[in-house]
C-alpha cells in the first residue's frame, strides 16, 4: 500500500501489482526516492480526474526519470477511485505523474480511441473523502496551466507499507 | 503527431481529390502516429461490396498507411455512413462512434462528424433516424448493387434541392447544442467537420474556456489538415 499524505489529510492506495507490475515498481520507486514529498496536486477537474506528481508549488517542473511502457491493456478499468499514469499523446511516455478518476471514465481504458488508452495500477481504499474534497477545491490558471487548485494541494510525504 | 481530417467526398468524379489523398497518405499521414477521419470519407457508400474505383486504390493505400504503424480511426458521416465491418477490416481502421471521446495532450476532447449538431434542421435530423435506423439499412444493404445505385443517387438528388433552399444559419451548428453536447460529456475541446466552415473558436461554458476547431472540406484546390502534437494545434495546406 502506499499513503499519500496530503495536507487535506491521507489518501491510502492499493496498487496491483499483478495486474500493472512495471508501472507500480515505477511508482514505488518515486515513493522510495521521495519524489512525490513536496509535489502537488496540480490539475483538478471536478468532473472528472484530480492530477498530481510531477510539478512542486508554484508550478515547477521536477526532472523525472525515463518513461515507462504503457501497461493500460491490463483488464482495468478507469472507474471511479481508480489511480492511473497520465502520459503525453506518445502511449509509452508515463513518468511519475498520475491521476486518481473521480468520475467513471472509460473512454480512457484501453485501447480508448487511440489505440493504447490510459494505464490504471490500483485504487484509493481509504481517503476518499480527500479526494474529494480536492476535487471541489477553486481552480484557476497559473503558468500557463488551467485548473490548477487556488489553494496548493500538497503531498507532504507519500510512503510505502506492507499490507 | 495527431492528423485530423473530414469530408473528402472522394468519389470518381473527383479524381484530383483522390490523388491528393493517396499522396497525403503515402507521404504525411505516414509521418504521424495517427490519423483521424471524422466522417465523409467517400461522397457515398453504398455497402462494402461495392468495388468501384477509386475504392480499391483507396482501401490499399490505407492499409499501407496503417501496416506502416499509423493507427487510423474512422467515423461514419452523413455521406458514407454505410461503410461497414468489412472495410474496417480491409484498411486496418479501428471504428470511432459519434461521438467520441478522446484524451487528447491531456484535454478530454469530443470528436464528432458536425451533423448531429446542426439542431437546427430538423428535417435533416428526421432523415438521418430513418436511414440509421438498422432495420432501414439491412434492407437497403439486402438490395442489389445497381438499385443500391440508384437509390443513393434519388437521395442525393433530394437532399441537393433540398440544401439549396436552406439559409446559411441552417446549415452550420447551433451554439447551444454545442455546448449541451460538451457539458454532457464533460469535454473542454470539439473537433468536428461537416459543416464546411473551418475555423478555430474559443468559448466559455460555466465560465470554463474551452475550444472548438472546425475541418476544412477537401475541393479540387487543396485541403487543409488539423495537426496536434505536444505544442498545440496548427493547420496545414496540402495542394493538389
Amino acid at each position: 500500500m502506499i499513503t499519500l499524505t496530503t495536507n487535506l489529510g491521507p489518501i491510502v492506495i492499493e496498487l496491483d501489482e499483478k495486474n500493472a507490475p512495471k508501472t507500480c515498481e515505477n511508482f514505488k520507486q518515486y515513493v522510495a526516492d521521495g519524489f512525490f514529498d513536496g509535489t502537488i496536486f496540480h490539475r483538478v477537474i471536478n468532473n472528472f480526474m484530480i492530477q498530481g506528481g510531477g510539478f512542486l508549488p508554484g508550478m515547477i517542473q521536477k526532472q523525472t526519470r525515463d518513461p515507462i511502457e504503457n501497461e493500460a491493456k491490463n483488464g482495468l478499468s478507469n472507474e471511479i477511485g481508480t489511480i492511473a499514469m497520465a502520459r503525453t499523446m506518445e502511449p509509452h511516455s508515463a513518468t511519475a505523474q498520475f491521476f486518481i478518476n473521480v468520475s467513471n471514465n472509460k473512454f480512457l481504458d484501453h485501447p480508448g480511441q487511440d489505440g493504447w488508452g490510459y494505464c490504471v495500477f490500483g485504487k484509493v481504499i481509504s481517503g476518499m473523502e480527500v479526494v474529494n474534497q480536492i476535487k471541489g477545491s477553486d481552480t484557476t490558471t497559473r503558468a500557463g496551466h488551467q485548473d490548477v487548485p487556488a489553494e496548493d494541494i500538497i503531498i507532504e510525504k507519500a510512503e510505502i507499507s506492507e499490507d | 503527431m495527431y492528423f485530423f481530417i473530414s469530408d473528402l467526398h472522394l468519389s470518381g468524379d473527383r479524381p484530383e481529390t483522390v490523388q491528393m489523398f493517396l499522396r497525403f497518405l503515402q507521404q504525411r499521414a505516414a509521418t504521424a502516429s495517427h490519423l483521424y477521419i471524422l466522417g465523409d470519407l467517400f461522397d457515398v457508400w453504398i455497402g462494402d461490396d461495392d468495388k468501384q474505383p477509386p475504392i480499391p486504390e483507396v482501401i490499399s493505400a490505407l492499409r499501407s498507411l496503417t501496416a506502416g504503424g499509423t493507427w487510423l480511426g474512422l467515423m461514419h458521416g452523413n455521406r458514407d455512413f454505410l461503410l461497414g465491418d468489412a472495410f474496417l477490416r480491409e484498411t486496418g481502421a479501428d471504428a470511432l462512434d459519434d461521438p467520441t471521446l478522446l484524451m487528447l495532450a491531456g484535454v478530454p476532447t469530443l470528436l464528432m462528424h458536425g451533423d448531429l449538431l446542426c439542431t437546427d434542421d430538423t428535417e435533416y435530423l428526421a432523415f438521418r433516424r430513418q436511414v440509421r435506423d438498422p432495420a432501414f439499412q439491412q434492407q437497403f444493404l439486402g438490395l442489389p448493387l445497381e438499385a443500391r445505385r440508384q437509390q443513393a443517387r434519388e437521395y442525393r438528388e433530394m437532399s441537393g434541392e433540398a440544401n439549396s433552399l436552406k439559409s446559411e444559419a441552417i446549415m452550420d451548428v447551433n451554439p447551444q447544442a454545442v455546448t449541451d453536447t460538451l457539458k454532457q460529456y464533460g469535454a473542454e475541446r470539439l473537433i468536428h467537420g461537416h459543416t464546411h466552415r473551418p475555423g478555430d473558436h474559443r468559448l466559455q461554458i460555466d465560465g470554463h474556456p474551452v475550444s472548438r476547431h472546425v475541418l476544412g472540406d477537401w475541393h479540387t484546390e487543396g485541403a487543409e489538415i488539423l495537426c496536434f502534437d505536444e505544442g498545440g494545434i496548427q493547420r496545414e495546406l496540402l495542394r493538389v
